[in-house]
């Protein structure tokens, strides 16, 4: 049981696949302007990793190491055309404002990573869990970026509106920069700097050390 | 000598182990103001020079008054004109009681325009410097290095290179973010790879783009609307320059800074001055500031001569491109930057020529952005590294093949 | 082991696998074509109507969009002659109005040509000769007629429906579907108080030119709309769009036939 919790659980902050993994990232950028619309790709991403995970796990023991890559792909890619035609059928204004970043899910690397790193080893059931465990840790990191993005870029959140506009007879300016796509680099730049400074184990080793410009001591002395 | 003495006595208490220690950096930061550093170098090789990094941001930061006073003033004059052309009682918000204490609204007495101006100007800086000195103090403390004096230079450059009319929690928010994203993320002074003015300046560009993009206000005055001469440019060509008083802007106008503008950068006249004093002390490299110039002159001529019936900006030739918007005061007090800049000799050149250049095409090809000298620094500022690099590589290569390493 | 990297094996995966993930695809496509295509033509009348102002997206739900739409009738026009074409010269075009998508024939000889450059002021490079136009009726009279429009912005073309009332010189809307204008500066053409500058306005001026502006800073009168602050290339691309569409160039000649007949 604890296994199984820990697969489902720990890609939230532990493994996170965007904040330690620095995986899918791209998406992270393209989608995050308004909630709702996250909230769907986060639902369709978290759809595809666990179910590429699971039929990826069902057959792998019949999988051919020469074409493995192109078969994890041909799985993946079905799926997302699926998911994609689902959202156009049931969700067209959102699958609108999604564009193509659904059909993009085929090259984010959390689908294949995972297929990879989980799904070739593992038994379907647990795959399935840690597929739906990293896609809530994917969705954890969007969601924040998004509430952020809309609420400062917008003042609202969900459509609802929260600090009301100048142009609307309110109070916040809005700030243009959360609308576009480099606020959310830098938003899930201060969240890995956030989660490293709790869980310092997550930092990585340094590559070079600085020296000090000088310190009390020194310069008593 | 008192104050050594004062100094002296409160020294325990913020060396290690002391009750302070986590404000040595607020302590030695007073403390060098006064004195020299009491850590010298001991063993060979000695620089014999007085000069240390305090000495030359001191320098730059002073080089920076002569826009500074320019820029008060434009302000001022720019601000009174319009009140003059729309027949008004003053500027309108809570900076009219201040300078009604002090001023009336001529635009013909220095006087008048200077006072405008400091009521405008003072506040601004006020906020970027305690708001940026907030960061670099809690960065300072909680890493345990020093505060820098870097942290004037920023906050003067940043404070004059905002326009007169930016609201001033805008102001305390580009600092921010200047000091903090530009700067201490990648380890403080002599870490950042980019001007931490500069990233503050793009921040709100982005950001507010329909204050900072040059076309709606710029003047002090709420409820007057003009565009930068930049911004004219984009739309319609040279020709169409206007003044805040109606009027065509001429060359020796635009050189003097008597147009609508940020705060420093109108007045290249001003501008050069300062370059002058950052020249002859040798703070600042020759090599960048001509680089910029030489590499703006190249490419605005090459456009010149390819011309464009779609475009009128194509046929603003050198000397205009020299003379308006944040040009002069980007290539003599951004780009010389020496953190962010490139450090070699040739490297200098290649890095100063790349400003010039870009600059030109965002100005003119870009169609979104009429202002194209603080990119083109942030972008040059990516390459410096890479510019050493090869220039440093290109060296041993030459070395090696004459014989002598 | 061995079996499992055998060529044959391999290939069995391959072909097996192919045809799951077909049938999949097919499948979910061809069950879910009828719900999309439902989706696609609710999308274009919701824009045709909040262009004429029929509908508002913070009031109104989907469900009254067939039923108003049902108000207008789709016409063609050809932009050449300026004529309104009948059933026997959409025949000989082969024009089929419930299959006819004027976006997807841009590139079709038969239907489309290059804009000349001397004329191409809103800098679309190729535009349809017969779109499509709604015209709704109200007692025998025209009432509003929705015109599709597009034109070069900053960062792309934009795509919209300009309404204009039934004496075909009195601005009743206008809507933009598809941009890429910057979010927060030209994008707020898309804003619901800068949409509501529009209606009103008019087109024509005394000389029969078209007169309405969108200009920089505070329009004033008929014939002025403001432009967006900050977004000068996009409020140009806007007034661009205007001139061209509504001018000679544009659907001009069609609805003067259209005064006329009035």
């Amino acid at each position: 049981m604890s296994s199984k919790r820990k697969v489902l659980l720990s890609p939230i902050f532990e493994n996170n696949p965007i904040a330690l993994q620095i995986l899918g990232v791209c998406s992270a950028l393209a989608v995050t302007t308004q909630l709702s619309v996250t909230l769907v790709m986060c639902v369709a991403l978290t759809t595809v990793v666990a179910f590429s995970n699971f039929f990826i796990s069902l057959i792998r023991h019949h999988m051919p190491s020469s074409i493995r890559i192109i078969v994890q792909m041909t799985i993946i890619a079905s799926l997302v055309i699926a998911v994609d035609q689902t959202l156009q059928a049931f969700a067209y204004e959102i699958s609108k404002s999604l564009s193509v970043f659904v059909g993009l899910i085929i090259t984010n690397c959390i689908v294949m990573g995972r297929a990879e790193a989980f799904a070739m080893k593992n038994p379907p059931a647990i795959s399935f869990l840690d597929g739906i465990g990293n896609g809530l840790g994917y969705s954890v990191v969007l969601i924040t970026v998004a509430s952020l993005r809309e609420l400062f870029g917008s003042g609202s959140l969900l459509g609802y509106e929260i600090l009301p506009l100048i142009e609307n007879g309110g109070w916040y300016q809005a700030n243009g920069l959360m609308l576009l796509s480099p606020s959310a680099f830098f938003i899930i730049g201060f969240l890995i700097w956030g989660l490293r400074s709790v869980k310092k184990n997550q930092v990585e080793a340094k590559e070079y050390r600085m020296a000090p410009n000088s310190s009390g001591e020194e310069s008593v002395a | 000598m008192g104050l050594r003495r004062v100094l002296d006595d409160m020294e325990p208490h913020f060396a290690k182990g002391g009750k302070y220690q986590a404000f040595y950096a607020l302590y030695e930061a007073v403390d060098t103001i006064f004195y020299s550093p009491s850590r010298v170098s001991r063993a060979e090789p000695h620089v014999r020079d007085g000069i240390d990094l305090k000495r030359v941001m001191i320098t730059v930061w002073l080089a920076a008054w002569i826009p500074m006073f320019y820029g008060m003033y434009n302000l001022g004059f720019q601000a009174n004109t319009a009140i003059a052309a729309m027949g008004l009682e003053g500027g309108g918000d809570w900076h009219e009681p201040i300078i009604a204490l002090l001023a009336g609204h001529n635009p013909a007495s220095l006087w008048d325009n200077l006072v405008y101006g400091a009521v405008y100007f003072i506040p601004i800086y006020a906020v970027v410097f305690v708001v940026g000195g907030f960061w670099e103090v809690l960065f300072a403390i909680k890493r345990g290095h020093e505060i820098n004096e870097g942290f004037f230079v920023t906050s003067i450059l940043f404070a004059l290179i905002v326009p007169p009319d930016i609201p001033l929690w805008q102001a305390a928010l580009g600092i921010s973010f200047g000091i903090v994203i530009g700067k201490e993320v990648f380890g403080g002074t002599g870490k950042n790879f980019l001007n931490p003015a500069l990233t503050g300046r793009a921040f709100l560009y982005f950001a507010y783009a329909p204050n900072m993009s040059g076309d709606a206000v710029w003047t002090a005055v709420d409820g007057f609307s003009g565009a930068t001469a930049l911004s004219q440019i984009a739309s319609a060509g040279l020709p169409a320059i206007h003044l805040t008083s109606g009027s065509e802007l001429t060359w020796i106008e635009a050189f003097l800074g008597q147009m609508q503008g940020s705060i420093g950068e109108t007045s290249t006249l001003a501008i050069l001055l300062g370059a002058v004093i950052l020249l002859v002390t040798r703070i600042a490299s020759w090599r960048i500031m001509l680089g910029v110039f030489l590499g703006m002159c190249a490419m605005a001529t090459l456009l010149n001569q390819v011309g464009s019936d779609s475009n009128p900006a194509f046929a603003t030739p050198w000397y205009w491109h020299f003379v308006l918007g944040g040009f002069a005061f980007g290539m003599v007090y951004m780009a010389t930057d020496p953190v962010s800049a490139s450090m070699t000799n040739t490297g200098k050149w290649i890095f100063g020529a790349m400003i010039g250049v870009m600059t030109v095409i965002i100005r003119v090809i870009n169609p979104a952005y009429p202002e194209g000298i603080m990119l083109a620094i942030l972008f040059a500022n990516l390459f410096a590294p890479l510019i050493d690099y090869y220039v440093v590589k290109a060296n041993i290569a030459r070395r090696r093949a004459r014989g002598v390493i | 082991m061995s079996s499992r990297e055998s060529t044959r094996k391999t290939l069995l995966v391959a072909f097996c696998l192919c045809v799951a993930c077909s049938i999949v695809v097919s499948s979910t496509a061809v069950i879910l074509k009828p719900y999309q295509d439902e989706n696609r033509l609710l999308d274009r009348n919701k824009n045709i109507l909040t262009a004429a102002g029929m509908f508002d997206a913070d009031v109104d739900g989907n469900d009254v969009v067939a039923e108003r739409f049902a108000e207008f009738t789709t016409r063609v026009i050809d932009l050449e002659t300026g004529e309104w074409l009948d059933d026997a010269a959409l025949q000989e075009l082969e024009i089929d109005l419930s299959t006819y998508d004027q976006r997807a024939v841009i590139n079709d000889p038969r239907y489309s040509e290059p804009v000349p450059a001397d004329e191409d002021t809103a800098n679309i490079k190729r535009r349809v000769n017969y779109p499509l136009v709604y015209v709704r009726e109200e007692n025998g009279t025209i009432d509003t007629i929705v015109l599709p429009v597009n034109g070069y912005g900053l960062w792309g073309i934009m795509y919209g429906f300009l309404a204009l009332e039934g004496d075909a010189n009195t601005v009743r809307g206008l809507a933009f579907y598809e941009l890429k204008e910057t979010p927060g500066l030209g994008a707020e053409v898309r804003n619901p108080r800068w949409m509501a500058l529009w209606p009103g306005k008019r087109v024509y001026n005394d000389n029969g030119e078209v007169g309405l502006r969108v200009v920089k800073g505070p329009g004033s009168g008929d014939f002025q709309v403001d432009g967006l602050s900050g977004a000068t290339l996009t409020t140009r691309g806007v007034d661009n769009l205007i001139q061209y569409w509504l001018g000679d160039t544009g659907y001009g000649p069609a609805l003067d036939q259209l005064q006329e007949l009035n």
